[in-house]
């Protein structure tokens, strides 16, 4: 897995991620001029208005996407380290389920679960381990923080117990 | 009575042991809420009041001021040693603080962050005894346009600050800046690329936004390199405490860094970050070791650590003087005050000396009790760092989480912590500065507001941003702080000032 | 973890409050603003007076109040423990910002407190009073700049009214919204803007220690310990009460409703709540059942109308 700097091919082609950045930019910069011309310029005595600092904005961040441009042709971007996708997946995934999670079934399970998928993202993939190591922490910090000291926290079934 | 007379009173009072154990119980508990990211000190202190209605007089009022201070530095601990600042205040501590735990320099950065804070706490806290009243008529000389200077002097400096490479540095800054015009204008009541959502209508909170950037994306980061690196990091090199060197090099941070941040803070627009900006800027303009910038420079962290506390000593000068709240915590003490029978204003300090001076003996006493607290807490601190990684970075998204959900139990701010960790992420893979973006975020709004509240009171004539006397002279600084590094680097120094800029990264 | 320990232990020993939850208080602000403090004062009274065993407040800032009143009214229906503040700040900012939730989507239950507005200028300003204002504001009304809270909010609002009862159009106030009073107060104590329009509860300590003018009060009767008149008696048709409320889940039966008001009602008239009102310098206009509902009805079809006049709504 330790393959260290990947080196870019060829020196004369674009670096295509770099135009990618740029056209996300340029999309930006659309989205917010468009969004800034639908305001109404209203009741102001100062001529700088409401859309005035976005359109700015705007106007920008689309400089700065030609600048990108140019950078992405002359290549002066610095060379990317190799990126496991594995390990992000997990913590992605863990916080996506802690978020779908927390309503239902309350703080600890969510985050336990997210606990547990940070670890297995780090290399510790025995999650009938680390699942509940984590529900059991996040619930020592549920009844510190939320029973103690008032915090809101979401409650669900494991925590009613301790209501 | 004589002003010193009360304020010895005032000591000999918080300094029996019972009222130093109330005191310690302040800050332990302030330190233990603030320490979560994402929950500042106004949350902290709003969640903890009620504690201390059960105290006498005289005890509420110590255990208040410790927990304001616990809650204060709570947030440096994290951002130093596991780069999740808790305050938009305690950002740039993350910067060099981060660096320093990761080279095994946890111990001295803690140490001058928390002797930075007593010093400039203790300096502060005397400077409110002692010049409020003049501070104050100062503070109050700054309009729409004279904040807006400020705001462009904070702009130039923090941006020379960041990034090796410009055009990196200033599309994170954009970044930033669009982020912040989302939600309602404040002017007009419109709203702004809220596209419908009613969670976006208030924009986007710059807790979130830093958790999200700093320890979320850093942790994709590191997770993403897979095992190359080692698996934990080796927490102390050389001593816990500081060496001589360190010492050497902090004290004169912790002093400027309480010149900066008292009058800052005194100011009702003014906002702690804006004061720890300016201060990590000169720190960075100033050291003998431009090198170590970016890479854990101890003056990174001691110079913004004292400002930040400073400018905290500093709220307490329009809300003492003039019964002004400008921050949300100075709000929230306001209403701790009138439990007390304190009601500030004006004449506070002819009518009630003897509460006022109890309030500030009361600040010093928590102050030096937070160094007690902290002080031999740090080699317990930064064993953390030699929790396995799996577990210290899971750890780190717990409390990173709990913080988010603390502040706001919502769905959707965990959905916007995940989409800026991920964007913190991408980022970094790219080689963008992060820091930019969260200033953006907090400078943006500020300058664009005052700007146009200024254009609004002069119905539209531009010169007013230039003829008062203390914006000209701001935006002078402003102008020469831009220009000189450019005539700099067209003498061929620019080798040298590049390097000053090192990507922090 | 040890430090968590500790702190959970020496919290153990002051014996806080962990049992369960009666009603939770939604304050949908930040903490420190008027709406959390009436919250936070709420929660000291009932637990103290025994309403209610245990009392939560959640904050959830943003956007005059709107964004927590969409949250509680989708999240509580029905449950009969539920509560959350507001007042007529929330009555315009659900208009201007177009809100797809309103008033109607929960269960007022009663008006709690008030406070008049009060029309101020630094000392040292040249205008002595409401007709000085006005002659001013025919003049040149641009160059009369008002210095306060949240466009939209309340102080917005009086002063449109103020300017469409002296005959001014009402489009054409120089309105400069600050965040939050402090620094409103700030920019009139340096002279940055004109005139200084908020809660009188705000400028109170100034005012008496004269370094603010108290040009008019907006109630219908004068602040007591003040000279100065209200608008009316200056000649301004005009009547304003910033004031706040306490409201139930929706969905709520009519049984659940009458307890909650019942709770609300106890609450109100006892003394922890007195002595709050008084330590705040909050006005007691406790008002409940279908007189409220009747003052909530007039008050949101009053607030569409003017603001329609200052060109934030369409």
């Amino acid at each position: 897995m330790n393959q260290g700097p990947v080196k870019q091919a060829e020196e004369r082609r674009p670096d295509w991620a770099a135009l990618v950045i740029a056209a996300v930019l340029v999309a930006l910069a659309v989205i917010i001029y468009m969004d800034a011309s639908r305001l109404r310029e209203m009741m102001g005595y100062s001529p700088v208005g409401p859309s005035t600092v976005p359109t700015f904005i705007a106007i920008v961040l689309v400089g700065l996407a030609i600048w990108t441009v140019f950078a992405a042709f002359r290549r002066d971007f610095p060379e990317r380290e190799h990126q496991e996708i594995a390990p992000v997946a997990w913590i992605i995934g863990g916080l996506a389920a802690q978020m779908l999670l927390l309503e239902t079934a309350g703080f600890s399970i969510a985050t336990g679960v997210l606990f547990a998928a940070t670890a297995a993202g780090f290399g510790k993939r025995k999650i009938w381990i680390s699942l509940p190591i984590g529900i059991v922490l996040c619930l020592a910090v549920w009844l510190v923080f939320a029973g103690l000291l008032q915090l809101s926290l979401p409650a669900g079934p494991i925590e009613r117990l301790f209501q | 009575m004589s002003t010193f007379e009360f304020l010895m009173q005032g000591l000999l009072v918080a300094a029996q042991p019972m009222n130093l154990f109330y005191a310690l119980i302040g800050v332990t508990l302030g330190t233990a809420v603030g320490v979560l990211p994402g929950i500042g000190p106004a949350l902290t202190v709003a969640l903890l009041l009620p504690v201390t209605y059960q105290l006498d007089p005289a005890g509420s009022l110590i255990m208040f001021a410790g927990i304001y201070y616990g809650g204060m530095y709570g947030g440096s601990t994290t951002s130093i040693l596991l780069n999740t600042p808790g305050e938009s205040a305690s950002i740039v501590t993350a910067l060099e603080g981060n660096k320093m735990a990761r080279a095994g320099r946890g111990g001295p950065a803690l140490a001058t962050a928390a002797i930075g804070s007593f010093v400039a706490g203790l300096i502060a806290t005397i400077g409110l005894a002692f010049i409020a009243p003049f501070i104050v008529k100062l503070a109050l000389v700054f309009g729409p346009r004279e904040y807006f200077a400020l705001m462009v002097l904070a702009f130039v400096t923090v941006s020379s600050a960041f990034g090796d490479s410009t055009l990196r540095g200033l599309t994170a800054l954009f970044i930033g800046l669009a982020l912040s015009t989302i939600g309602i204008d404040q002017l007009t009541g419109q709203t702004r690329l809220a596209f419908g959502v009613p969670d976006l209508l208030d924009g986007i909170e710059v807790t979130t936004l830093a958790v999200a950037m700093f320890a979320i994306g850093e942790t994709l980061f590191i997770a993403a390199q897979g095992n190359k690196g080692p698996d934990k990091v080796e927490a102390v090199k050389g001593s816990v405490w500081m060496s001589a060197t360190d010492w050497a090099r902090s004290w004169k941070p912790w002093l400027r860094g309480t010149l900066i941040g008292f009058p800052i803070g005194a100011m009702p627009a003014g906002g702690a970050e804006i004061g720890t900006f300016l201060s990590y800027a000169t720190e960075k303009r100033l050291t003998k070791h431009p090198e170590e910038f970016g890479h854990g420079a101890i003056e990174g962290v001691a110079g913004p650590e004292a400002a930040n506390n400073a400018s905290a000593a500093g709220t307490l000068v329009p809300l003492l003087t003039l019964g002004l709240p400008t921050t949300a915590t100075a709000a929230i003490m306001l209403a701790g005050f009138q439990q007390f029978g304190l009601q500030p204003g004006p004449l506070l300090f002819a009518t009630n000396p003897q509460l006022v001076w109890g309030l500030i003996a009361s600040l010093l006493i928590a102050n030096f009790m937070l160094l007690v607290l902290n002080l031999p807490l740090i080699g317990l601190w930064v064993r953390l760092l030699t929790i396995p990684k799996p577990w210290l970075y899971a750890g780190i998204l717990l409390f990173a989480t709990l913080g988010t959900i603390g502040a706001n139990p919502s769905v959707f701010e965990l959905g916007m912590l995940l989409a800026f960790g991920v964007l913190g992420y991408i980022m970094r893979v790219f080689g963008y500065p992060i820091a930019p973006v969260v200033v953006g975020l907090i400078l943006g709004p500020m300058a664009e507001q005052q700007l146009r509240r200024a254009l609004a009171i002069s119905q539209g004539d531009f010169s007013v941003l230039f003829t008062s006397p203390i914006a000209a002279v701001l935006l002078t600084i402003a102008a020469l702080a831009l220009i000189v590094p450019l005539i700099l680097r067209a003498r061929g120094r620019g080798e040298v000032l590049s390097q000053m800029a090192a990507n922090e990264d | 973890m040890k430090h968590f320990i500790f702190a959970s232990l020496i919290a153990c020993a002051m014996a806080l409050p962990a049992h369960a939850t009666d009603y939770t208080i939604m304050a949908p602000a930040a903490p420190g603003g008027g709406w959390d403090q009436t919250a936070r004062s709420l929660q000291t009274a009932l637990q103290q007076e025994g309403v209610s065993k245990s009392v939560q407040v959640i904050n959830v800032p943003g956007a005059g109040g709107t964004i927590g009143l969409a949250q509680f009214a989708s999240q509580q229906k029905g449950k009969a423990n539920a509560l959350i503040v507001g007042g007529y700040v929330m009555v315009g900012a659900i208009l201007t910002n177009k809100s797809p939730v309103s008033l109607k989507d929960v269960t007022p239950i009663a008006r709690l407190t008030g406070e008049n507005e009060a029309l101020v200028v630094p000392a040292s300003s040249p205008l002595k009073s409401v007709a000085d204002l006005v002659a001013e504001l025919k003049k040149n009304p641009g160059a009369v700049s008002w210095g306060g809270g949240s466009a939209g909010g309340v102080d917005h609002i009086t002063a449109g009214l103020i300017a469409k009862a002296a005959g001014v159009d009402p489009t054409k106030i120089n309105y400069i919204a600050f965040s939050g009073g402090g620094e409103a107060l700030a920019a009139i104590l340096g002279s940055q803007v004109t005139v200084g329009i908020s809660g009188f509860g705000e400028f109170e300590a100034q005012i008496k220690a004269g370094t603010l003018r108290l040009l008019a009060t907006s109630g219908d009767a004068r602040i007591p310990g003040t000279d100065a008149p209200t608008l009316k008696e200056a000649g301004l048709d005009v009547s304003v009460q910033n004031w706040r409320m306490i409201a139930a889940a929706p969905g709520l039966t009519d049984a659940q409703k009458a307890a909650v008001t019942a709770d609300i009602q106890k609450l109100a008239t006892s003394k922890t709540w007195q002595e709050t009102l008084k330590t705040k310098g909050w006005q007691d206009t406790y008002l409940s059942g279908p007189a409220f509902e009747a003052q909530l009805a007039k008050d949101i079809s009053a607030t569409e109308a003017i603001l329609k006049d200052i060109g934030l709504v369409k």
